[in-house]
């Protein structure tokens, strides 16, 4: 690698203050530090430092969430075969996968980093690392059949607005990728939502995801009209496995526990948030079954473990919730906000019959609230030490 | 005795422990004081180059406390004293002479000691110019004569890398110790209370009187004194509790017992960068170059007087910290692995408490002075929060003292804080934060406007 070394070095001075392009350092540095990890040491402080830092942080999410792409890959080209009515090989079906995924992977990366280096460039500061796991989530989270320019255009308005303007990685509000799929939600509904986006066929197809197959009937019982459904196999296996239409990377719970565990056992993603949230979904759903009986709202009948496996719930509540940043930064606090997640989405799924799913706004909800979580937590910390004060 | 166990926290499996129990006798022909190294001393001299001091003569007080004095580390000349910026006192240096004159008091027996009153001790803490044994909280300076403390702690627990062997460094000092904590008891209503390890073997510690023995267990930082006091009896607001080192409590034993200055000391020197790591008996401030002096092999080395998460950055010229103990020297690594963030890693290329790499092995790690990464803003995936076993939220602290806000870092309990306690959670953060400083900057903020 000596080789690249020398380029960069040669470069370096164009780059350094004073040269031709000094005010792309943010760029050199970024690339540099990308291919040659950074020899820096320590300044101030502890001597020695744990081997993490950020980009391996990030690298590891990015890790935790191969499992679910490759899955979402292979069912955007099963669902077309089976839309088609013939049959061929998963390796044919990644490569339909990969026709419509690629793309949209593509396009959402070139345009978050054009504002990610915009941005430290004005203000010259370092790259941060944080778009590499939003740029990985956009193709993820959004229908195989989502038109590029509105890939564009969301993804300009999620870094600039979600992130940017309040200072990059780590000063956040809300969870970037998330803005952007909820741009899209509500400027473009019709390309993220409704039965005719989620299988890349010819146009005219139409599926009902399973969400709104109990969303769309009055009174009966959901689970009935799911394993009664004829178009897909909404079984709860199959549904766990992911052999479903829906968002690229959400539909395969088995792929997404993957992850969770890379993240748990990594100790970057919180534990207390996911099984919060998990918690949060069980007890509602239970409480929603309870009240079936007295309404006509067929989601009310919905059990929790079907929750559990259907629509964007575990793929939200493990790569998305657990944003570090927008998450609450307290313990307590990761617990009541994961169990608030998992409340609210299954209120707004049983509440709302126009829109089935619920945990986008569900966590993006909660990241408007976390602050405030955090304070009541903080403020019970200070009463428990100004008690033991007054003792 | 009273048990405590210490959940949270790490003790870093550092390369370069002192493997025997050989004590290395090294002397010095210099000694040296840094004024630089005691926070909030303003000090002013008492001598100036080529006077002739005795051992325990002042050489400069505390402006803000002229109670304060500090006496020499040893007799001889003032070869030198050492202006930095500002004319910031950094080192006072002075030449050995062969036989040693100094503080000398009549000896008195320790059965004695006991019944000595507050008003004796203070005295001869005082002629002997050696009140900076004994260090405060909050805030972790020098004592003021004139404070009564509530209690008074000292940690017989060694947790941090690379620390000297406690066996080896109180062996046959069971006498001494016990003078110590019985002058500390004449200076205290309260407790005088000791942390000591849960399975402690070593007979210096058992059987001692005037003091209450807590069994403390669990990794770094159960040894550090912040960590034990509020555990053991935290502190309240006015509270003001004294801490000395153990190896300081045998120096005050033996001033009351001997009637004299002994100004020996155990230290161990080792790391990563360290040729030979041994335990060494010198004396208080000795000059670092004499005792690296065979360890360094070639190639760039950080000396370091204390420890590595904590220490102060030295050179050969300097001079050992009054309050440290170890010399930890670590190689300087400015090599650049190729995609080394993505690499898999392994137990001898990284050291990570986030299981992020493919190092399952715990095992004896080279560290270098690598940071491993660029600084960032703060992104919270909990590693403070498992590194700090206190009832504080490291975080919301951190947030306050950025945004000055001086009532809520008192509420949340930054008083009962000291920076060395958090070095641990600077050591494991991705975002490269020096959460020490922060804390020490806080602390500033709360004694000028708290």
């Amino acid at each position: 690698m000596k080789f690249l070394r020398n380029i960069y070095k040669k470069a370096h001075p164009h780059f350094a203050e004073g040269g031709k392009l000094s005010r792309f350092f943010p760029f050199f540095e970024a690339v540099d530090t990308l291919t040659f990890w950074t020899d820096e040491q320590t300044k101030s402080g502890p001597h020695i430092r744990d081997s993490l830092d950020l980009k391996r942080t990030m690298i590891i999410v990015l890790i935790a969430m191969i499992p679910a792409t490759i899955f979402g890959i292979i069912n955007i080209g099963y669902q077309q075969m089976l839309a088609m009515g013939i049959s061929r090989g998963w390796l044919a079906n990644m490569w339909v996968g990969l026709q419509s995924y690629l793309p949209i992977m593509v396009v959402g990366y070139a345009t978050g980093f054009f504002w990610e280096l915009l941005f430290p460039i004005i203000r010259k500061q370092e790259v941060d690392e944080g778009f590499f796991v939003t740029g990985w989530l956009i193709p993820l989270i959004l229908p195989p059949t989502i038109p590029l320019w509105q890939v564009v255009v969301a993804t300009s308005f999620g870094v600039v607005i979600g992130k940017m303007i309040f200072g990059g990685t780590g000063k956040n509000i809300f969870n970037p990728a998330l803005v952007i799929r909820a741009f899209i939600f509500f400027a473009y509904p019709g390309s993220i939502s409704g039965d005719a986006v989620w299988v890349k066929v010819a146009d005219g197809f139409s599926g009902a995801t399973a969400l709104s197959v109990p969303a769309a009937q009055i009174g009966g019982n959901a689970v009935t009209l799911l394993n009664g459904f004829q178009q897909f196999d909404y079984s709860w296996l199959n549904m766990f496995i992911g052999w479903i239409p829906g968002s690229v990377g959400e539909t395969s719970a088995l792929a997404i526990l993957i992850g969770a565990a890379i993240l748990v056992y990594t100790k970057i993603g919180s534990w207390r948030i996911i099984t919060g949230s998990i918690i949060g979904l069980v007890v509602t759903a239970f409480i929603t079954n309870y009240f079936a009986g007295y309404s006509t709202n067929t989601m009310l009948t919905l059990p929790p473990h079907y929750h559990l496996v259907m629509g964007g719930f575990l793929f939200g509540t493990v790569f998305m919730a657990t944003d570090p940043v927008s998450a609450a930064y307290t313990n307590r606090g990761r617990w009541i906000y994961g169990f608030m997640i998992g409340f609210l989405t299954v209120i707004i799924r049983s509440m709302n019959p126009a829109y089935p799913e619920g945990t986008m706004l569900a966590i993006l909800l909660m990241n408007a609230f976390s602050p405030l979580i955090d304070y009541f937590v903080v403020r019970g910390n200070i009463k428990k030490r100004l008690a033991r004060y007054a003792k | 005795m009273t048990q405590i166990k210490i959940r949270k926290g790490h003790s870093i499996c550092i390369a370069g422990v002192p493997q025997n129990d050989l004590l290395t006798n090294i002397s010095t022909a210099e000694v040296g004081l840094c004024p630089i190294e005691y926070r909030y001393v303003k000090p002013k001299l008492f001598v100036k180059e080529g006077d002739q001091v005795e051992q325990g003569s002042p050489l400069f007080f505390n402006k803000e406390n002229p109670e304060q004095k500090w006496g020499a580390p040893g007799s001889g000349i003032i070869s030198k004293i050492q202006y930095g910026p500002r004319r910031v006192i950094e080192k006072i240096v002075i030449k050995l002479d062969k036989n040693e004159k100094g503080f000398s008091n009549k000896a008195i027996p320790l059965n004695a000691i006991v019944k000595l009153k507050r008003k004796e001790i203070k005295s001869v803490l005082s002629d002997s110019n050696l009140w900076h044994l004994i260090r405060q909280r909050p805030f972790n300076h020098v004592a003021n004569p004139a404070d009564e403390p509530r209690d008074i702690f000292i940690s017989a627990l060694h947790t941090a890398p690379l620390a000297p062997k406690l066996d080896l460094v109180l062996k046959g000092q069971k006498d001494a110790i016990q003078a110590g904590i019985n002058i500390l008891n004449g200076l205290t209503d309260g407790n005088v209370n000791i942390g000591i390890s849960s399975n402690n073997r070593i007979e210096e510690l058992t059987g001692l009187d005037n003091c209450k023995l807590h069994q403390i267990s669990g990794p770094h930082p159960a040894g550090n004194v912040g960590i034990q006091i509020h555990h053991i009896a935290p502190l309240k607001p006015d509270d003001i509790v004294w801490t000395v080192n153990i190896q300081h409590v045998i120096i005050l034993g033996k001033l009351f017992l001997t009637g004299e200055i002994d100004p020996s000391i155990i230290i161990s020197i080792g790391g990563p960068g360290a040729k030979n790591p041994i335990h060494v008996k010198t004396r208080i401030g000795a000059k670092i170059g004499t005792l690296v002096n065979d360890q360094l092999g070639n190639g760039d080395y950080r000396i370091i007087s204390g420890d590595v998460l904590t220490g102060r950055k030295v050179e050969k010229d300097d001079y050992l910290g009054f309050y440290d103990t170890i010399i930890s020297i670590l190689p300087i690594d400015f090599s650049r692995p190729f995609l080394g963030w993505i690499q898999p890693g392994s137990s001898k290329k990284s050291y990570s408490l986030s299981n992020s790499f493919l190092s399952f092995r715990k095992r004896l790690f080279n560290f270098t002075t690598k940071q491993n990464g660029s600084l960032r803003a703060l992104v919270p995936i909990n590693a403070w929060e498992d590194m700090l076993p206190m009832d504080i939220m490291p975080n919301p602290l951190y947030r306050s003292i950025l945004a000055n806000d001086v009532e809520e870092m008192e509420q949340l309990g930054i008083l009962e804080c000291d920076d060395e306690d958090f070095a641990l959670c600077s050591f494991v953060c991705p975002s490269k934060i020096d959460v020490g400083a922060a804390i020490s900057k806080g602390l500033d903020i709360m004694r000028t406007e708290g």
